[in-house]
């Protein structure tokens, strides 16, 4: 019994993954060492050009995404604001609705355009959507951030410097929450969040007065700060 | 390899590349502005001929709201002229074959029928619009259904006829249409010879004499909405008499024409049954007007799969369309068929959007969304909505 | 080096006592003086060997024929193969590689086949000489395959084989199939779309035959007598008008056939006068007849637009003027 009993064990320490050469990389399809894809034309024409495309050649590379496209259109971050604003994987939806927001967006500029009396005037308005949605985007991400700390039995919200990252995301939700903020029967999403893009990249609206907000925040907390070490 | 990914990663600047293509097609587009090669001065669809051909011509503001007040032009069509700040349409060779055969007709004949038909999104409607304005020029008497699908597909509201057994009336939508006829032709309605040519009882106290003004007629039906579809059905017979009569010339306009013989229809009589568009008042009128045996006038329709039921369109064609009783009600017909865009088509609604301001001058963008869009128009609005 | 034998004893000593002992002593034992043990008590006995009859097997029969002998008398009727009758060296069969095929001797392969040993030329030719009196010449008139489909236009296929089983009696044999040429039957237009419409499939539209295969009734010859009752039954159905028939209406049509429908009667209210004396009717006609009988498509449709133009005398799309009228 005891040499049966022992035999499970030995069976159950064999895992497989101290044989196998390959080194997963958690639930990915490719493994760690695999490299980004290059899938812009340009990209590749640069590469190339340079004589750096020697390098990539044999390199084991992950396949492209199905929305990285090398369209003339393609603009990372706006892919990346339509997947978080992607609910229940619906990305058609979410695709649309980021297209419909970016129409509405230029037909706010255009009226505004049309209106205007003078070529100055004129020359002043951006009519490009994806620039306005880039500006929005950088016009809303905070500097600071508040970390909850437990000293003593109470937490204290600690201001902290923000990475990059973050702070791009935080900024893309407060839109898509701004976005969401209206009148459920009347205004239908993507006007509202065009507002808000239009506003976001004019240094106004809901997204700028919430990113001051917590500005504001992290200013009273200043007291605060040392808690980060100590 | 940790190396070569980060250098990756920061090579994928995205601003970076956005901007230097711009910059680079702005020259481009500079010269493109001052050439404005796909615009026409002619505003006047009698005077377009072959030359103007993939061409954008703008229809005069007065115009458009007189012809389009009450509709007529696509949904997108129109926001796009709010956007735009214009009326612009494209002189095709559709409209123009068109406008070109109505100049050539003689008017003593039968009447003469032509079908639009194509895919959809191709542009049917504006042809038709196009054609509706050449006719307004010239003085035609305009009967113009913006879209028949409105009334089989989605009625405002329905009752049983009171003067026919077993019909229904449509008598909001029957005197909305009313005032679009009226408002299209009020120039030709001044004109006192355009009388009826009997006297019309509505009820035991309500009639209208003999030899009063179509206006009159049109006025009473849309005060009265409860004869609006049986006004309707009047009006046209005394148009043919009018125009057999040589007092007018009548140009038959209707978008969707195909719906008045799909059995499917969305009016319900009592018990939730479908009504069948034989049996609905309006239908009558119209089938009457779109008739040969009466001469002076000229009948454009046009036949759309968008205007029945999404199970069944499976072929854009007009006899699929019409069924057997409608190919027999309109043959012998000239069908014209409206495509998608041909490259230099194509290659002047892209220079219009851009000196429009809609899209970004970015460089090799006519090539792709013309691929991607394969030359349908619909589908190359619906591209360009983020460009 | 010490060190490590002294381990070694000690591994050993944790094993087994008796185990050790066993295998110290190992060598000291006697292996040749091992007994069996009889339990049971049996006699010791050598066994003997029995002894295999052998049957006298007489040398094949091919050796004493003669080069002249008269084969259809040595083998007259259908029977599997035998090596010592076939005077011929057959090998059948597959071995390894690069060895000849085994030779005629005990070879199943050889057995399995059916042959037609009695079936020799000379055997055919003298069988057919012995039938031959109770044969008629062929008719010489009938010379060209034409004459024979004119005169004989029925061809009738029965099948006449033995049934290789208990009973010799085939029954694929009483199944009777008729044959015929649909033009040989001279039906009028009516009559022949009657007719068809009666044979549903047996009709083959490629080559005009008609195909009737009779197998309900037990015999050939009853077979045979349905088939041509049925023969006669189309024939005379076909020719036969039912008082329903002149219901047929255009939905019941093959083809769309112009003069017929409301097309034809719409050109004519047009221009006020029959349809003959219309100029461009021809081209007309012919285009809506196409668009109805061909299906809907562009050349089609494109047919029928212009055929339209040249009957209204309207420009077509191409001859679009330059100088507004």
């Amino acid at each position: 019994m005891a040499g049966i009993n022992s035999l499970f064990k030995t069976k159950i320490l064999l895992k497989p993954n101290t044989f196998s050469a390959i080194v997963q990389n958690g639930m990915a399809i490719f493994p760690s060492y695999y490299i980004e894809p290059i899938y812009k034309k340009e990209d590749q024409e640069a590469l190339k050009k340079s004589g750096e495309i020697s390098e990539y050649v044999h390199m084991p590379t992950k396949a492209a995404l199905n929305s990285q496209t090398c369209s003339v259109s393609y603009d990372p971050i706006l892919s990346l604001f339509t997947n978080y604003l992607m609910r229940k994987g619906q990305k058609e939806l979410a695709r649309n609705l980021v297209e419909r927001s970016l129409e509405q967006v230029k037909r706010i500029q255009l009226e505004r355009y049309h209106k205007c009396n003078s070529d100055e005037e004129r020359a002043k308005i951006e009519l490009n959507p994806k620039i306005i949605f880039h500006r929005a985007v950088e016009n809303g991400k905070p500097l600071l951030q508040l970390m909850p700390v437990k000293r003593g039995g109470v937490k204290y919200q600690v201001p902290v410097p923000i990475s990059e990252y973050k702070a791009r995301f935080l900024s893309m939700n407060w839109l898509i929450e701004a976005g969401r903020e209206k009148d459920r029967t009347k205004v239908r999403f993507w006007t509202q969040l065009a507002r808000e893009l239009v506003d976001a990249s004019n240094n106004t609206g809901k997204v700028v007065r919430r990113k001051q907000e917590l500005h504001k925040q992290c200013e009273a907390n200043k007291a605060y700060a040392h808690y980060r070490w100590s | 390899m940790l190396n070569v990914t980060a250098k990756l990663l920061l090579r994928s600047t995205f601003h970076k590349s956005i901007q230097i293509r711009l910059v680079a097609a702005t020259a481009e587009a500079h010269h493109e502005q001052i050439l404005q090669s796909f615009r026409t001065p002619v505003t006047n669809p009698t005077e377009h001929n072959s030359d103007h051909l993939a061409r954008l011509y703008s229809i005069p503001k007065e115009d458009k709201t007189v012809l389009f007040q009450h509709g007529g032009l696509p949904k997108i069509f129109a926001t796009h002229i709010k956007t735009f700040n214009e009326t612009c349409l494209m002189v095709r060779e559709p409209a123009l074959d068109i406008i070109n055969c109505l100049k050539t007709i003689d008017y003593n004949k039968p009447v003469v029928r032509f079908v639009l038909y194509g895919q959809k999104g191709t542009g049917k409607s504006l042809s038709l619009a196009h054609i509706i304005h050449y006719a307004y020029l010239n003085d035609y008497l305009i009967v113009h259904v913006p879209w028949v699908g409105n009334w089989m597909r989605r009625p405002k509201d329905n009752s049983n006829s009171e003067t026919k057994q077993g019909f229904m009336d449509l008598n909001i939508d029957a005197a909305a249409w009313l005032l679009h006829f009226k408002t299209q032709n009020a120039k030709l309605l001044k004109n006192p010879d355009l009388k009826i040519s009997r006297e019309i009882h509505w009820t035991k106290r309500e009639t209208t004499p003999k030899d009063s003004t179509l206006t009159e007629l049109i006025e009473h039906g849309i005060n009265r909405i409860r004869f609006a579809s049986n006004c309707i059905n009047i009006l046209a017979e005394e148009i043919k008499l009018l125009s057999c009569a040589g007092l007018c010339k009548t140009l038959v306009a209707i978008d969707g024409f195909n719906a008045f013989f799909y059995p499917k229809t969305r009016v319900f009589a009592d018990r939730r049954e479908i009504v069948p568009p034989n049996r609905i008042t309006l239908t009558e009128g119209f089938l009457n007007l779109t008739k040969f045996d009466w001469k002076n006038a000229a009948v454009v329709v046009t036949v759309d799969e968008l205007v029945i039921a999404a199970e069944d369109q499976t072929s854009h064609l007009p006899r699929y369309l019409l069924g057997k009783t409608g190919f027999e009600h309109l043959d012998p017909f000239i069908p014209v068929e409206v495509t998608g865009f041909s490259k230099k088509e194509h290659q002047s609604i892209m220079d219009y959007f851009r000196e429009r301001k809609w899209i970004q001058p970015y460089q090799g963008i006519d090539e792709e969304l013309y691929f991607l869009s394969n030359g349908n128009p619909f589908y190359l609005l619906d591209l360009v909505k983020s460009y | 080096m010490l060190n490590l034998t002294r381990n070694l004893e000690l591994s050993f000593r944790k094993i087994d006592k008796p185990l050790y002992k066993a295998y110290c002593n190992a060598s000291q034992g006697k292996h040749d003086e091992f007994k069996a043990l009889n339990i049971r008590n049996v006699k010791d006995h050598s066994h003997s060997k029995r002894s295999v009859k052998k049957t006298q097997v007489l040398p094949p029969r091919t050796n004493q024929m003669a080069v002249d002998q008269d084969w259809g008398s040595v083998w007259p009727g259908p029977r599997s193969f035998h090596p010592a009758t076939v005077p011929l060296p057959i090998r059948q069969g597959y071995t390894e590689k690069g060895a000849p095929p085994p030779d005629k001797y005990a070879n199943a392969e050889l057995m399995k086949i059916p042959n037609f040993l009695h079936l020799t030329p000379p055997v055919i030719k003298r069988q057919c000489e012995a039938l031959k009196q109770f044969c008629t010449p062929w008719p010489k008139a009938l010379d060209t395959m034409e004459k024979i489909n004119k005169h004989f236009p029925i061809e009738v296929t029965s099948s006449d084989y033995c049934y290789s089983g208990p009973s010799i009696r085939d029954p694929m044999a009483r199944i009777v199939t008729l044959r015929f040429n649909l033009k040989s039957l001279n039906l009028d237009d009516r009559a022949k779309d009657k007719f068809l419409r009666l044979v549903g499939d047996r009709y083959n539209k490629e080559t005009d035959l008609v195909t009737i295969v009779a197998d309900r009734c037990p015999l050939r010859k009853q077979n045979m007598d349905y088939v041509m009752y049925l023969l006669t039954a189309l024939y005379h159905e076909s020719k036969k008008i039912e008082p329903w028939e002149e219901l047929k209406s255009q939905a019941d049509m093959e083809y769309y056939d112009w003069t017929k429908h409301a097309s034809k009667t719409n050109v004519e209210d047009i221009f006020k006068c029959k349809f003959e004396e219309i100029p461009g009717i021809d081209k007309f006609s012919d285009a809506v007849s196409e668009y109805m009988n061909e299906g809907e498509n562009e050349y089609t449709i494109k047919k029928y637009g212009e055929a339209v133009r040249t009957l209204l005398q309207l420009p077509f799309s191409k001859e679009i003027t330059n100088k507004p009228l």
